[in-house]
């Protein structure tokens, strides 16, 4: 049985001159959110490494930006980067995260980047 | 007669920790983990970084509006206009292992400042701003600023109405941010490099404002931990 | 669960197994740490103003190059007989040594100024992870150590 060969260079093969996460553009195919969207933030199991916050599981956001598209860090750490999905920025009000946030600041927010398998609809 | 020019101080002994550094980085050199060419030109291009060019990408943003809409939309052909290709420039030419390539500009308003924390580890916008300062890289600031903006930032000298919406960037994935604060006022008619030298570091990340004749960072000094984290 | 690498689930115990709290103290580190002198106090004696020692920029770039110049990363989705330990074991990834850098400067290294404390927490992690050991660390450090003060 012949070993399947590692190409431990992929990355630089595909990266170089263009960047990461730039060379990862069109690969994610249609954006389920679009700016504007209200979302909630799923609870997903945490299987190793992620890097969605603990504070921001099942809070409710705003989309604010289509920032870039990448693998999920939770893939990428696994060298796990033919799966390419879209990277949202999203706002959150303090008083959403924090129940006890003062009322006197209301108006002020959290802005975080999760990928978009971390996002349902509100 | 010779004038006697009195020589830079200099600290005149080696330091263990200056031993244990060569050592480390030596085994890790004989182990085959980087080579030796590879660690000097790395070192030679963190000697380069530093935060003038981000302060000069907010200063240019204040004397043009063209360009301050570039800059919020697209930070990193922003930064080529200030020498810093986020790409190429990188011994690597396609970014860094911990900086990428997607630099976002935060544009406060006066009813809005944005500042910014890495509350997973430190990420920072180092090929435009430098080597991140040690209280940035705290579970202190990290743990608290998401939490407390507010009562971090009065530590900092900073204290906004209750009006305006103070946004915590949290810097979690592929994207670093430098903020571009309001200009202030009396500062009319001032040429790119005197608005430049008011835009220090600690304007860059949020936690000051840019003030007329404030042209350095406010030394902070570290205090030990009113609940000390355990494990 | 569609998306989750089923992969995953047969490496828990590997993972689970790097459990830094059941790191022990590292003796040589302690001797560093009681009796190495940090730059806040170089720069008080000597009247030196430079906030960072020479070292900081180096101890940073080894860092980067831990992490991989090229990208490599750990591949434990590799057939566990294809694995080459000791390659495996060779990058250190930025998040992961940050993660464990707060760790161990929190147990061990808490009274010690920054950047000492990250050059301590390197080491420490270094030796932790098999990289290179304890004796061949401090036979290293004594060679340099007549090397720097021989002149």
């Amino acid at each position: 049985m012949s070993k399947p060969h590692y190409d431990r260079e992929h990355h630089v093969k595909k990266a170089t001159g263009i960047g990461d996460p730039q060379c990862f553009k069109g690969e994610a195919g249609q954006p389920k959110f679009k700016v504007g969207d209200k979302v909630r933030v799923r609870d997903l199991p945490d299987i190793f490494y992620n890097r969605t916050q603990v504070y921001t599981r099942g809070a409710p956001a705003t989309v604010a930006e289509l920032v870039y598209e990448s693998p999920a860090a939770e893939d990428e750490a696994w060298d796990n980067t033919d799966k390419v999905v879209w990277f949202y920025s999203l706002v959150f009000k303090q008083k959403d995260l924090w129940p006890d946030y003062p009322d006197a600041f209301a108006n002020d927010t959290v802005e975080t980047e999760l990928p978009e398998r971390w996002l349902e609809p509100l | 007669m010779a004038e006697k020019h009195k020589p830079a101080p200099m600290v005149d002994e080696v330091s263990e920790f200056e031993v244990l550094e060569i050592a480390v980085r030596e085994l890790a050199i004989e182990k085959g983990l980087f080579t030796a060419e590879d660690h000097q030109r790395w070192t030679e291009y963190m000697h380069t970084l530093g935060p003038l060019p981000a302060a000069r990408l907010v200063a240019k943003a204040w004397l043009d509006p063209e360009f301050k809409k570039l800059a919020v939309e697209d930070g990193v052909k922003a930064s080529l206009e200030v020498g810093i290709d986020w790409v190429n420039s990188m011994p690597t030419h396609f970014g860094t292992p911990s900086d990428y390539c997607n630099l976002r500009v935060l544009e406060d308003t006066p009813k809005l400042k944005h500042v910014v924390v890495c509350t997973l580890c430190s990420c920072y916008p180092r090929p435009i701003l430098g080597q991140s300062p040690e209280w940035y890289r705290t579970p202190n600031y990290r743990r608290r600023l998401v939490r407390w903006p507010r009562q971090v930032l009065a530590e900092f000298g900073l204290q906004l109405p209750e009006d305006v919406e103070v946004r915590v960037e949290d810097s979690n994935q592929k994207s670093r941010f430098i903020v571009l604060p309001v200009r202030p006022e009396g500062t009319e008619g001032w040429s790119e490099e005197q608005l430049a030298e008011i835009v220090t570091r600690d304007c860059l990340i949020g936690v000051a404002v840019p003030k007329p004749g404030k042209t350095a960072n406010d030394p902070r000094p570290v205090r030990p931990a009113v609940n000390p984290y355990h494990h | 669960m569609a998306e989750i690498n089923p992969k995953y689930f047969e490496l828990d115990k590997e993972m689970r197994d790097r459990n830094l709290d059941e790191s022990t103290p590292v003796s040589l580190l302690e001797d560093v740490k009681d009796k190495g002198r940090v730059w806040d106090d170089l720069c008080e004696q000597y009247g030196v103003d430079n906030p960072d020692p020479p070292w900081r920029i180096t101890l940073e770039a080894t860092c980067d190059m831990l992490a991989g110049g090229y990208w490599e990363t750990f591949n434990v989705c590799k057939p566990k007989e294809e694995r080459n330990p000791e390659e495996e074991q060779k990058h250190l990834d930025a998040v992961e040594r940050r993660w464990e850098e707060d760790q161990l400067v929190n147990k061990y290294y808490d009274e010690i100024p920054f950047p000492e404390r990250q050059l301590l927490a390197l080491a420490h992690t270094l030796i932790r992870r098999g990289l290179f050991d304890e004796e061949e660390l401090a036979r290293r450090m004594e060679e340099i150590d007549r090397r720097l003060n021989s002149v």
